[in-house]
């Protein structure tokens, strides 16, 4: 019986490749009835999404902890609330997204009708009123957790938000496609937030490290701790001075260098 | 700011002195426990804000005490410009550049140098009223007090003005005598008030 399949002489070749051939358009077909229903299943669930942040919008916004675990569902389904910000989504995927009519506006906003979106915008827009406010104290450098107590205390009308760190964090990243000069930087432990667009060399960043452990730090400090040669210490601390970011205190045997991410933190002390 | 909006029957019985009393202790600002506040930064920018941060700390210090004027060289043994915990004050020549910062415009003129414009041959006596409220603001003041109270007309004294029972609720009660002098002067330019008497018993006349 077995032989009888497999074909006797020439028909068999041809018998084969029908075969094949069968097999590859149904396999097509099932991936093509797969494709649908996850579609038809991700749009499904986009249309809830929507649907639950329209009747959540105002909790999303107010409460922070709720906010979190939003973004957190988003993130675990792959959708990136801010990845396709301020770009358009590409012909083949607008497709995809129910009701993108015009292909314009990202992801985003047309899933949860702007109001998601708009709160990070908004919050990006208190980051780097907060940022302005203090640049000339800070130098451009903010801990992120700084930034955050100025928002929620925030003078401008309408009051403070109540937010997290973490959607600090979001915000700054939304700020991205605007150019500006808004970045993200780690400081040791903290994480900071830099308003002017000037990188630091190596030198300047262990120096702003190490303040951040120690308080602050002297010229023959860095020289003992750090093994640099004098000038090259002195050299690092008066650029970090001439930049803003370090203040100085010259009531001390030796000049001390502070960094003023203390002048909060120093109010507990 | 609510004490400037007058009672409307003066004679009344005097609600309790203006809320920024002396009693209770002056919260210094988180700049103030910070050591390089004491020095002047030389970058142009950091000083800027450190500057800004000083007036606004003399400011709200002597509102918060009421004062009117400060005495520099009193001032620096104060904890206004020492602080003790930390060990570190602010030079006399730093303090001077602060108020003369405050004076100009750029401070937005919230101090005056007593005895002219604080020149060196003056001595290191320097004396400067501190403008929480600048002349015109506490003329403003004034003159809504009187106008609340339907005052127009009337002759005060000056005395009655500053600690007559009927102004003890508002924020110009016990004012210094020498700026209350000047306040009303604004007041007198404009045509709206005049002052007459002699030195010790000066009254006043509202338009």
């Amino acid at each position: 019986m077995s032989t009888s399949r497999r074909g006797v002489g020439l028909a068999a070749f041809s018998n084969n490749s029908v075969a094949s051939a069968q097999y590859a358009t149904h396999g097509t077909n099932i991936r093509a009835a797969h494709v649908d229903s996850l579609q038809t299943q991700i749009s499904v669930f986009q249309q809830l999404l929507h649907q639950f942040s329209i009747t959540h919008g105002k909790d999303i916004r107010s409460n922070p902890t709720f906010r979190a675990e939003f973004a957190r569902m988003c993130n675990a389904i792959g959708v990136d609330p801010l990845a396709a910000s301020a770009r358009k989504p590409p012909t083949g995927t607008a497709k995809v997204v129910e009701g993108a009519a015009g292909g314009i506006g990202n992801l985003w906003s047309q899933m949860l009708g702007g109001s998601v979106n708009d709160f990070y915008f908004e919050l990006g827009v208190r980051v780097v009123e907060v940022c302005r406010d203090t640049r000339a104290e800070n130098g451009g450098m903010m801990s992120v957790g700084e930034v955050r107590r100025r928002v929620q205390k925030g003078k401008a009308i309408g009051g403070g938000m109540e937010v997290t760190d973490d959607d600090i964090l979001r915000a700054v990243k939304s700020l991205e496609p605007l150019g500006s000069g808004f970045t993200i930087m780690k400081l040791g432990t903290k994480q900071m937030i830099r308003s002017i667009p000037k990188e630091l060399n190596t030198d300047q960043s262990t120096v702003l490290e190490v303040i951040q452990v120690l308080g602050y730090i002297t010229v023959s400090m860095l020289q003992l701790n750090l093994r640099w040669e004098r000038a090259r210490a002195k050299a690092v601390i008066e650029d970090l001075l001439a930049d803003g970011l370090v203040w100085v205190d010259m009531q001390c045997d030796e000049a001390e260098y502070w960094s003023p991410t203390f002048i909060t933190e120093a109010a507990g002390g | 700011m609510s004490t400037t909006a007058a009672s409307p029957h003066p004679t009344s019985i005097p609600p309790p002195p203006p809320p920024p009393s002396t009693n209770t202790a002056f919260p210094f600002p988180p700049h103030y426990h910070y050591p390089p506040f004491f020095s002047l930064q030389p970058t142009a920018s950091t000083r800027l804000s450190q500057l800004h941060s000083w007036s606004t700390l003399i400011q709200s210090y002597c509102r918060h005490h009421r004062l009117f004027a400060l005495s520099l060289v009193d001032a620096l043994d104060s904890d206004l410009f020492w602080n003790r915990k930390l060990g570190k004050r602010l030079a006399l020549r730093d303090a001077r550049e602060v108020i003369a910062w405050m004076a100009g415009t750029e401070g937005g003129e919230r101090a005056e140098w007593v005895d002219g414009t604080g020149k060196k041959g003056r001595g290191e006596e320097g004396r400067c009223w501190v403008y929480w409220r600048r002349p015109e603001e506490w003329a403003g003041l004034i003159e809504a007090w009187v106008d609340a109270t339907a005052q127009r007309g009337t002759v005060l004294t000056l005395y009655e003005l500053a600690e007559g029972d009927a102004t003890r609720s508002q924020e110009f009660h016990g004012m210094d005598m020498e700026l209350l002098q000047k306040s009303l002067q604004v007041l007198v330019k404009k045509g709206k008030a005049q002052i007459f008497g002699s030195d010790d018993q000066q009254g006043i006349k509202f338009f």
